[in-house]
């Protein structure tokens, strides 16, 4: 298979302690939008900075486009164009100074560069607002201004490192539509990191899941919801001798007690069994706090290979990541 | 150096739209000239301005080698925040991931301070000519005077605006900066020929100042300034102290260039 990136055992140590990034090996083909998937601290960011030459790997290396990352990393990054978490565009330039800034430094050859500046503005809506100030765009705005700073070199491979953070639901969907009418009109190999399951659910044509540092499962998602087999029944009981009872339950594939004391039951099908559950429970007089079915989803994927549900403490991360962006911004 | 050009037309635009920091750059030397200058008026006492301030008809003339060396010091002083403020800003990360010389990102912050410091030095001139008792051009001004008195400004500006970049390499907080700033700035200027004679210094300080390179560039300015067309002994003093100033800029490229190239974190 002709593939855009290889990375072969890439590890990252801060401090000769935390492993950021803990021996990750990935082959990623040609031409398609890639999802790394996982909670904040999981390391996509750190594995996205190494292969963009942005800090240096303690060890392993990684191929793109045919380059070897620890000889080209300037020709690296020449070829491949970056969309980082935060806002990297200077508010004190106007959205066209800001590309022409871009265009400048990948020493894009000035007529080339003021036809794809145009391009590109019109592209993602921005032409009529081009001489604004970019500290006036609004978030969304300001992010598709990001999105165009990474497409300034026609890169062969472009990362964007989780691209609608932060972002209303509308917006996030409107950016979703630009990302793929980029993979389809530049044909170009798409990194998206993030740990919103929709997005990458939506958009790539596969994935990794990402944890500690490590790369846990790949796949497309349609496989990795196969590879559940089945459904799943998420119980919260009270103590350890009903979760003993509930072990031994027939029609139960598999019974595991979660990170946070939930019960998770494997069934075939959970609209057949369910009621036969109901029943078992109360011939041995359990009465569970909560009960949730959930069909084959990408979540649970994610909760199947990690343990654990990706949105929890989340939420709290991410207002801490957008107080940070939100100072940055101004 | 590939990336200088444009990081330096992004740095300066940037200075030019800020509507403070340019106002504040054409006041700051005003403000120099006509207050300090005007500080010591020793012919009040009926004391002669010659004898006291080597030749200088007047403080405000003796003083301007010592602005413009000031002007030039504490403009490339702050030149290592901005690099600071990009970071903190994130736009770091945005020349940091492009195809271009690390040390670009550094050297334009040198260059662009250079360049707002040819704008401070030409309202200086023009105001310390045109206030009461202000500057006074005696004995002649030729071209070499000027090439003396430009390349002295931009050495030390060079030097500090290295120095500070150098340590805004991998800071994170703007405050360690202006912390190191307030804290050398002001042995930089007193234990220097910048403001007064080393006559009227203290024999310790005046010993300390010999070594200082805002007192080689202060006292180069003040000499082309006061006197015009130099005698041999002069001349032979200028341009030790321009070697000097030389041999510190060209170490400070060259360790300004490997470390910002090495060490620039985002």
């Amino acid at each position: 298979m002709d593939n855009s990136i290889e990375i072969e055992s890439l590890t990252k140590v801060y401090n000769g302690k935390f492993k950021a990034v803990d021996d990750v090996s990935l082959k990623i083909g040609r031409g398609k939008i890639y999802g790394l998937l996982g909670q904040n601290g999981a390391g996509k960011t750190t594995l996205i900075k190494m292969l963009t030459g942005v800090i240096k790997p303690t060890s392993g290396t990684a191929m793109i486009a045919g380059l070897d990352l620890n000889k080209d990393a300037l020709k690296i990054r020449r070829i491949t164009g970056v969309v980082p978490q935060e806002y990297t565009t200077d508010g004190d330039l106007s959205g066209k100074e800001n590309l022409k800034l871009v265009a400048d430094l990948y020493d894009v050859p000035r007529k080339d560069a003021e036809e794809r500046i145009e391009t590109l503005l019109r592209m993602v809506d921005l032409y009529d607002v081009k001489d604004r100030y970019a500290s006036a765009y609004s978030g969304g705005m300001r992010k598709r201004l990001e999105l165009v700073c990474g497409l300034m070199n026609t890169p062969e491979v472009l990362f964007l490192d989780e691209p609608t953070l932060g972002l209303d639901v509308t917006t996030r969907e409107n950016l979703w539509s630009y990302i793929r009418s980029f993979e389809r009109e530049f044909h170009i190999t798409i990194i998206l990191t993030s740990h919103y399951l929709d997005e990458v659910d939506s958009l790539a044509n596969e994935l990794s899941i990402m944890d500690h540092g490590k790369i846990i499962v790949s796949g497309t998602s349609s496989d990795l919801k196969k590879s559940l087999k089945g459904d799943t029944i998420t119980l919260k009981l009270k103590n350890d001798d009903e979760f003993k009872i509930v072990q031994n339950f027939k029609e139960a594939i598999e019974v595991k007690k979660m990170e946070l004391g939930d019960i998770r039951i494997k069934v075939n099908n959970s609209d057949v069994v369910l009621p036969e559950l109901m029943k078992y429970l109360s011939d041995h007089k359990i009465s569970p706090q909560s009960i949730n079915v959930r069909k084959p989803s990408l979540d649970e994927v994610f909760i199947e290979y990690t343990g654990r549900n990706i949105n929890a403490e989340q939420s709290g991360k991410d207002y801490e990541k957008l107080m940070t962006m939100g100072r940055g911004a101004k | 150096m590939s990336g200088l050009i444009p990081l330096t037309i992004r740095d300066l635009k940037r200075w030019y739209r800020n509507p403070v920091s340019a106002v504040v750059g054409v006041i700051q030397p005003i403000f120099w000239i006509v207050l300090f200058g005007s500080a010591f008026d020793i012919t009040r006492f009926g004391v002669s301005s010659t004898t006291f301030f080597e030749g200088a008809p007047d403080y405000i003339t003796y003083l301007m080698g010592g602005i413009l060396t000031i002007i030039g010091l504490f403009t490339g002083m702050f030149s290592g925040v901005n690099i600071i403020w990009d970071r903190r800003l994130g736009i770091l990360q945005r020349f940091l991931i492009a195809p271009i010389n690390r040390a670009s990102i550094v050297f334009s912050r040198i260059l662009s301070s250079v360049a707002r410091i040819s704008v401070q030095i030409m309202i200086l001139f023009a105001v310390a000519f045109v206030i009461p008792n202000g500057l006074k051009i005696v004995n002649g001004f030729t071209l070499m005077d000027g090439v003396i008195l430009v390349s002295a400004v931009f050495m030390v500006s060079f030097i500090f605006s290295s120095f500070f970049s150098i340590l805004a390499v991998r800071m994170t907080r703007m405050e360690s900066v202006f912390g190191i700033v307030n804290l050398i700035n002001l042995p930089l200027m007193f234990a220097s020929y910048a403001m007064f004679p080393p006559d009227l210094m203290a024999p310790w300080l005046s010993h300390v100042a010999k070594y200082n390179p805002v007192s080689w560039s202060a006292q180069s300015i003040r000499m082309v300034l006061i006197h015009g067309t130099l005698t041999a002994s002069e001349a032979h003093t200028v341009l030790i102290y321009m070697l000097g100033l030389l041999a510190l800029a060209l170490f400070m490229l060259v360790i300004t260039y490997i470390i910002s190239n090495r060490e620039i974190r985002e």
